[in-house]
């Protein structure tokens, strides 16, 4: 379908909303009980279904005037600002350096501020609701009818897009989903530079440390992976992390092989020691959907099969 | 992430999680005061409250390079960044402060990398450097090396160093909490706390600590175009004001030359570095008219108003996306560059220009237009991040009070700031107010651990009138009947962009008395009545964002009029601002910061000269 980049058209955005119960009903406990079961060392996938929060889940459909060319983001943020103020989800740089709107876009996780309506819009059979490419990430529980809402516009819409929270997460509210467990993963395997930690201070003007040298083409071993901006769209897409299986996730691999491959850093026995568990490395079964909607173009499945080959020539 | 339970004491909180934040974290817990206090058997307890996940900080989106005279390509020297630096503020900095920054920026930078920041290297493998507008050697003479990079995104590095490092001290964040309340005591001499709002669990918390050091950045979204992120609305600022504290040199608002058309999104000074040129309508590459020696690495606001000056001379051209728009943009140049060398370089420009113009920088021009980027003014601290308040011709230290980075104005940027030196500034002088605080918590006697009752009953009060306050705040309309209701009423988000356009005619770029006269009469008239009646659309507590939003348009509401009444104030042009009324510098009656409380005229404060007399402020 050819879309003129002048002409504004008509699309629906069928956002599928997310209310949790007030906080008084809820037996909240963000800490954890003690008698909470931990089958992970990771931590988390245990205790994941445990943290999902209860509420009101809905369909509510928007219909926008919008260019080819503008972003979901683009169009959210007219929602907040002309139609709905009351719809939730992340942003915040709007140009895919920070890493806070991953949100699933027909089913797919992506960036919103990435994603142009040309690229996403598509057309739906009549103006029921089509739950095909949606993924239920099974974190909400259903207190309420599941309905289709719809803010009334005159125009006949020229397509649809879906959005739902990332998979993979629990959905705090709307578009926002609770990606703290993939912050602790990655935390948990010691995220830093590991080397001799001597710092410099100036003496009479001058340092009396100077840098690591590192040749342009070590760097070029590792450099890729520091652009990661841990937004969560590979876990998202993972059917083993977002299948809540135990699985410590494509984006800690991802970090720990940045370290594994920066010359610099002294711990990589220890790193793939560290990886090489059920919960790690050995949960990745290859699957390669991580790789597919990075935003910064990382091959994520190819590193970790990389990490995979680096581990493995360790046992021999 | 949000901390397990709330102390009653804390010996220091951190507002604000980007690269300030994150390197005062770091400067306290690596300083040797800390070290000794632990020696001591005695564990500070240490917070840091960021309204965003730290990695999603602003600082992320830096993309030059940070300046430090390593001497990695060419011989440099700190003299040289010193002055670079003073000349490049217009002297209105202060030359205490640009010393401290010159001398510890290689340093900083060193540390930085052996924290894990991938710097792009030279081919012996040292940090590898660049030319950026303004960096000279031998004070003024030709373009230097000075801007250690890492491709196009050494902020994004940076800042996931330094979150990485804070993980590995073990750093407790509280995220996604917003901070309504700087609290002090009544007399503006000492620190209570400040009150914090968790996002998720929809509750207040009233966080006492002796030491609070504010770190939350600057107020981009001031403006209808700028390259800020969404959340850079001078929260910290606004805190400060609204605790009664003045602001100092707010009138100051670097504008980048190079924002891609409409968007703002910032298209990196070193596209220009690596040897993009500007041109105007006619295909001139104007920028050697204006600044014959520099051209287009001239200091930024120099650029920015030879922009302005060619768009109203008719040869601007309209943004290729909005072809009967407007002719308010400038032609970026990059077809000059080798593509392949381009993409190796200069990848977030090169991707920024594709996804979002739709354009190949190898082979098209790109429409680029000024944008709002850096806030020069902010919280007056001295040269160790202590904040005070000018008044009788003195500076009064507001005890436990410290800031940082961008909300800060230590003054090392003085009118204008060079590229490269702001995420130095953030880092070197986080670090110092960091240490500062350390020392500060190994000098005290161990009485001042205990909790003041008259600053815990302080900071009680600002929390019971912020609760009451989010009361009324909440709707009491049932959510679902504005969903269905056809029109909304105002909101935040709708007066957040209507400020924008107000300030935009009122003092972007340029300005003049009607012009600040307009912008403070429709704050009067419609912004501020507007930003005092807005209500949330539902009632819910948690992850409810209208609530933050109300906030953040208040203070950007309040942060504006102060603004107007120091660019009202100050009857002269200089570095970033530009009064077409008064176009020269005037030394005899502003070499002075201004010092600006909320409802106030400024007071003026003698900028600090060291060694470097003004000089004019040729390119």
């Amino acid at each position: 379908m050819h879309h003129d980049d002048s002409r504004s058209e008509t699309v629906t955005l069928r956002i599928h909303r997310f209310a949790p119960r007030p906080q008084r009903d809820r037996d909240r406990a963000r800490g954890g009980s003690p008698f909470a079961r931990k089958s992970s060392p990771f931590g988390d996938s245990g205790s994941r279904s445990a943290r999902r929060a209860r509420g009101k889940q809905w369909v509510q459909d928007y219909q926008l005037e919008v260019r080819p060319d503008d972003t979901l983001l683009d169009c959210l943020l007219t929602i907040k600002r002309e139609v709905d103020p009351t719809l939730a989800f992340r942003y915040s740089c709007g140009h895919g350096m920070c890493g806070s709107d991953a949100v699933a876009v027909n089913g797919t996780p992506t960036l919103l501020c990435k994603a142009k309506v040309r690229d996403w819009i598509q057309q739906l059979p009549g103006a029921t609701h089509d739950d095909e490419g949606f993924r239920r990430t099974g974190d909400v529980d259903d207190d309420a009818q599941p309905g289709t809402q719809t803010t009334p516009v005159d125009a006949p819409s020229d397509g649809t897009i879906e959005l739902a929270p990332l998979p993979g997460f629990p959905v705090q509210r709307d578009l926002i989903a609770d990606i703290d467990s993939m912050l602790e993963q990655i935390t948990r395997l010691k995220p830093y530079l590991i080397a001799d930690g001597a710092l410099a201070t100036t003496v009479d003007g001058k340092v009396d440390v100077f840098e690591y040298l590192q040749k342009p083409e070590q760097l070029a071993q590792y450099e890729m992976l520091t652009t990661c901006i841990t937004c969560g769209v590979c876990e998202g897409a993972c059917p083993v992390y977002a299948g809540g299986e135990a699985f410590i996730g494509p984006a800690a691999l991802i970090n720990q092989a940045r370290f594994v491959n920066d010359s610099r850093d002294m711990a990589t026995a220890q790193r793939l020691e560290a990886i090489d568990s059920a919960d790690g490395i050995q949960a990745c079964q290859s699957v390669r959907a991580c790789s597919r909607e990075c935003p910064v173009g990382i091959d994520v499945g190819e590193e970790i099969w990389q990490l995979i080959a680096k581990v493995k020539e360790r046992e021999v | 992430m949000s901390p397990k339970h709330i102390e009653e004491l804390y010996d220091a909180v951190i507002v604000g999680a980007g690269a300030a934040g994150l390197s005062a974290a770091l400067g306290l817990y690596r300083s040797d005061a800390m070290q000794a206090l632990r020696a001591q058997g005695s564990e500070p307890k240490i917070l840091v409250v960021s309204k965003l996940q730290p990695l999603r900080s602003h600082t992320g989106s830096a993309e030059g390079g940070i300046a430090a005279s390593l001497g990695n390509v060419e011989p440099d020297n700190w003299h040289w960044h010193y002055f670079d630096t003073v000349k490049g503020g217009d002297w209105l900095v202060d030359q205490d402060a640009a010393r401290v920054l010159a001398q510890e920026a290689p340093q900083t930078v060193i540390n930085l990398e052996r924290s894990g920041v991938a710097f792009s290297r030279t081919k012996d493998g040292l940090i590898a450097q660049r030319r950026f507008g303004g960096h000279t050697r031998e004070f003024g003479q030709e373009p230097v090396k000075r801007a250690a990079y890492s491709a196009d995104r050494i902020g994004h590095q940076i800042l996931h160093t330094l979150w990485q490092q804070c993980a590995a001290y073990g750093v407790q964040f509280a995220e996604e909490w917003y901070v309504s309340d700087l609290v002090l005591d009544e007399t503006c001499s000492r620190v209570a706390g400040i009150v914090a709002y968790d996002t998720h669990a929809g509750t207040t918390h009233a966080i006492a600590a002796t030491h609070v050091i504010m770190a939350t950045g600057g107020a981009g979204r001031l403006f209808h175009t700028t390259s800020n992120s969404y959340d850079l609305t001078g929260d910290g600022m606004a805190l400060a004001l609204q605790a009664g504290l003045q602001l100092e040199d707010i009138e100051f608002m670097q504008f980048h030359p190079t924002g891609l058309a409409h968007t703002g999104i910032l298209l990196s000074e070193a596209s220009r570095a690596e040897g993009g040129v500007l041109r105007n309508a006619d295909g001139e590459a104007f920028m050697a008219r204006y600044a014959p020696e520099h051209k287009d690495l001239a200091a930024r606001d120099v650029v920015s108003r030879a922009m302005r000056a060619e768009i109203e001379a008719g040869r601007g051209v309209a943004d290729p996306k909005d072809p009967l728009g407007p002719k308010d943009c400038l032609w970026l140049d990059l077809t000059g560059l080798d593509a392949q060398h381009m993409r190796a370089v200069l990848p977030q420009v090169v991707q920024t220009v594709e996804d979002y113009a739709g354009l190949d920088p190898s082979r098209d021009y790109i429409p680029v237009k000024p944008t709002a980027h850096y806030t020069m003014g902010g919280i007056p601290t001295t040269l160790n991040g202590q904040v005070y308040t000018w008044s009788d011709d003195e500076r009064h230290i507001v005890d436990g009070l410290y800031a940082a980075g961008e909300c800060a104005c230590v003054s090392v940027h003085g009118a204008n700031r060079l590229g490269g030196n702001s995420l130095l500034d953030a880092c070197l002088f986080g670090t110092r107010a960091g240490a500062m605080v350390a020392l500060r918590l190994l000098d005290r006697p161990a009485a001042a651990s205990d909790v003041d009752p008259a600053l815990a009953e302080a900071l009680d009060a600002a929390q019971a009138c912020r609760d009451a306050q989010i009361t009324d705040m909440l709707a009491t309309t049932p959510p679902d009947d504005v969903e269905t209701s056809e029109q909304p009423t105002d909101n935040a988000y709708q007066l957040m962009a209507d400020l924008g356009s107000v300030m935009e005619a009122g003092v972007a770029v340029t300005c003049d008395d009607a012009s600040i006269t307009q912008a403070l009469h429709r704050l009067e008239a419609d912004l501020e009545p507007r930003a005092h009646a807005l209500r949330t659309h539902s009632d819910a507590r948690t992850f409810n964002q209208e609530i933050t939003a109300i906030w953040e348009a208040r203070h950007l509401v309040e942060l504006a009029r102060t603004m107007l009444a120091a660019t009202s104030a100050r009857h002269e042009s200089r570095g970033s601002l530009y009064r077409t009324d008064f176009p020269q510098r005037d030394d005899t009656g502003f070499l002075a910061h201004s010092m600006t409380a909320a409802g106030q005229t400024p007071l003026w404060q003698p900028v600090h000269i060291v060694n470097i007399e003004p000089g004019t402020r040729a390119y």
